[in-house]
């Protein structure tokens, strides 16, 4: 008897092990001949309505392929340290929304799986993808991620405040100078309104506003060698510069809260005269109910370059030809023009092809929101940061060094020292810091 | 006859079975799940962070090891020098208010009034309540144009003030939030503990003449001592792990002034990929952690041995 239970007992303490080790999985291609695939898609809300929906449609077209869509337990901005997590535990989903900035650190994953094949025999329609968003995904010259979502940033002004201010509306062709002198007379201590504002914890969100202005000047992120950094000289200088006057002429709020979502409700609270902000904060401004205007980025030449921070699925290999197969299967139909539209109407994003503009429903998205249409045009002017694995340290060290200006705490030229340093280190390191 | 002889005289050798899994091996199909538990969720962990901590990782690419080489390199650190200094600062000042607090706190809450169960309750509220809740909540209140903080100082005509957006304020702000999330833990132990202090010798000492604060100080709180020492290094174990109220209020903003050690080691490992790294710094936080238990626990053999 007392044999007999302990056989009980290991039969328990099995099931357990194999519930542990496979309980996070999810997905496959064995038993009843339908493939199972995880998706997770990192969206909340509307937007994870709308993938559902969309899976819900494809599921019952394509009885073969069954997949399974969840928000990943986590939210986009947390989805790399879950999928990092998963591929060392031998646990992860089929595709993941991943950030286009993380993408070069993921794809030294064989796990990831590489999509030259599907682009080249055209079963994902790959020169129908935005150029800078279709930039993002390659790495090494290799495709190793599809588009996801593409957004880029421009000047959303209080068109209220700039008239009390008794200045005109920003104009096309508008340079940084005209900005600087918007900000300072519409910064106004007494009534508490400030001119602009810039997200202050140091992180990503601080940097990647940088890149239009160091761009503009000829400068680049990494130089074209890529063994050092390209904001070297008068690029970084000149951008550096101009935050620090304006953060000198206290025309500038500084955002220090995680995420940097403040921004949005001081302007909503009718206090902020000028917001750099993405169009994924369109419908906030319009619940806001401030009447705003949009203008393209301030430039320092005559380009108005501006930068595009695009996302993207990734795909991972689960050693099962037939999965990886179905996978791509569903990511194209997922992308494809009409299901992309109306995805890119949910999440907020631009389109991430350009064929979905001879759509009949095209024009209701571009109406959507009020002046979509500015950040549409945008992306033309708009490019990508370098999909390399050096790229967090790189905006690490910017990152510190634009703190420095909003803070007032060097002067530019030490500041963009710290940033050529800290740069170029990442460049030649080893991976040990 | 002999087989009987020899067993008497030495008892028989345990089958193999019964030395591995003891007289009740039954008992192993009880603990199991904890076992598995256990194993997964500690030990295995525990281990595979300190091989990765010799090894050059992403969590990605195949990994290669070093050696000592993330051991070597966390000594020259000066962003890492920083987030110990923050960490330390935040430890020497959250410890012994916290503790201080608790215990004044207790005392206050250790008599019978009115509506007293209901003061109870209140204190513990803020202890309950999440991290990242208190996180959001303060992050308002502390908000440098439209907090409640800044229009309070305002209205007294006194000078507003960065709070959270101030690199040189931030800190101790986080410490503020701190102190108001987790007193209340100090609270509900001191109030256990002072259940226990012996009334006998109370009285005794009021009997004696001894004044109410004079009964404080050289009765009620001796007696406590066991309990202070548990809290003080409780309260520093949680102090060295902080991590949850930066994430949800700073992110390790502004200037790189509220980022602590727990702090850059997520950084480390889940920002900059630097994983094996992130494993060697947690490595010697948890050796500095486990010292400081066991000198808790000998703490409290040496007081049993010398009562």
């Amino acid at each position: 008897v007392r044999r007999a239970r302990l056989g009980i007992g290991a039969i328990v303490l099995a099931g357990l092990v194999a519930a542990v080790v496979s309980g996070c999985g999810g997905g496959s291609s064995s038993g009843s001949g339908t493939i199972e695939l995880s998706f997770w898609d990192g969206q909340t809300q509307r937007a994870h309505k709308v993938v559902e929906e969309l899976v819900g449609e494809f599921n019952k077209s394509h009885p073969k392929i069954h997949v399974s869509t969840n928000s990943g337990g986590v939210t986009a901005d947390t989805m790399l340290p879950k999928v990092t997590a998963g591929l060392q535990a031998g646990s992860y989903p089929d595709i993941a929304y991943i950030f286009g900035s993380d993408l070069a650190n993921l794809a030294k994953s064989e796990k990831l799986l590489d999509l030259d094949e599907a682009t080249e025999d055209g079963e994902l329609e790959w020169d129908k993808f935005d150029q800078a968003a279709r930039e993002t995904a390659t790495v090494e010259g290799k495709v190793r991620a599809v588009p996801s979502l593409v957004e880029d940033l421009a000047i959303v002004y209080n068109k209220k405040l700039f008239e009390e201010a008794g200045i005109p509306f920003p104009k096309e062709g508008w340079n940084w100078e005209e900005f600087r002198e918007d900000a300072i007379k519409l910064t106004n201590s007494s009534t508490g309104v400030v001119g602009t504002a810039w997200p202050a914890t140091g992180d990503e969100d601080t940097t990647w506003r940088i890149w239009p202005m160091v761009w503009q000047l000829g400068g680049e992120v990494v130089a074209p060698e890529g063994e050092k950094v390209g904001y070297e000289g008068e690029a970084g200088l000149k951008s550096l510069t101009l935050i620090d006057e304006l953060a000198q002429a206290h025309a500038i709020y500084l955002d220090t809260s995680a995420g940097s979502e403040r921004i949005n409700q001081v302007f909503n609270a009718g206090k902020l005269g000028m917001a750099m902000a993405g169009n994924w904060a369109l419908p906030e401004f319009v619940e806001g109910g401030v009447e705003y205007g949009v203008a393209e980025m301030p430039s320092f030449s005559d380009e108005p370059i501006t930068i595009a921070g695009p996302d993207v699925w990734a795909i991972f290999d689960h050693g099962d030809e037939a999965r990886s197969k179905a996978a791509i299967e569903f990511i194209s139909w997922f992308t494809a023009p009409k299901q992309n539209l109306r995805w890119d109407e949910a999440s907020g994003s631009l389109p991430t092809r350009t064929d979905v503009a001879k759509l009949p429903e095209y024009a209701a998205y571009v109406k959507s929101l009020p002046h979509l249409d500015t950040f549409i045009d945008n992306l033309k002017n708009a490019r990508v940061r370098p999909t390399i694995p050096q790229y967090p340290e790189i905006s690490k060290a910017m990152g510190k060094a634009v703190g420095e200006m909003l803070y007032a705490r060097s002067s530019p030229e030490e500041a963009l020292a710290g940033a050529i340093e800290g740069g170029n280190a990442a460049l030649s390191s080893t991976g040990i810091p | 006859m002999e087989a009987f002889a020899s067993t008497v005289a030495r008892p028989p050798r345990r089958r193999l079975r019964e030395r591995l899994l003891g007289e009740h091996p039954t008992a192993w199909a009880f603990i199991a799940p904890a076992v598995v538990i256990i194993l997964g969720l500690t030990i295995v962990p525990v281990v595979w962070s300190l091989l990765l901590s010799f090894r050059s990782s992403d969590l990605i690419s195949p990994s290669h090891s070093v050696g000592l080489g993330n051991y070597k390199a966390l000594v020259h650190d000066k962003a890492l020098g920083a987030a110990v200094r923050h960490t330390l600062i935040f430890t020497v000042l959250f410890v012994p208010l916290s503790v201080a607090a608790g215990l004044g706190l207790a005392l206050a809450l250790d008599r019978r009034i009115r509506l007293i169960g209901l003061y109870r309750t209140l204190i513990l509220i803020p202890f309950i309540v999440a991290t990242a809740v208190q996180g959001v909540l303060f992050s308002f209140i502390f908000d440098q144009r439209f907090g409640v903080a800044n229009s309070i100082l305002h209205r007294f005509g006194l000078p507003t003030q960065g709070f959270l957006g101030d690199p040189s304020q931030a800190l101790y702000i986080i410490i503020l939030i701190a102190l108001w999330g987790s007193t209340g833990f100090c609270v509900i132990i001191y109030l256990a503990a002072l259940q226990d202090v012996s009334k006998e010798l109370k009285e005794a000492a009021a009997v004696d003449g001894a004044s109410r604060l004079g009964v404080l100080w050289h009765v009620v709180i001796p007696q406590l001592a066991p309990i202070t020492v548990f809290l003080v290094v409780w309260q520093t174990l949680t102090a060295l792990q902080l991590f949850d109220l930066v994430y949800a209020t700073t992110r390790g903003g502004p200037l790189e002034s509220t980022v602590v050690i727990v702090y850059y080691i997520y950084l480390q490992a889940f920002q900059l990929f630097h994983a094996g790294y992130a494993a060697a710094i947690a490595y010697v936080v948890a050796l500095v952690l486990i010292g400081l238990s066991a000198m808790q626990i000998i703490y409290r053999r040496w007081r049993v041995a010398h009562p």
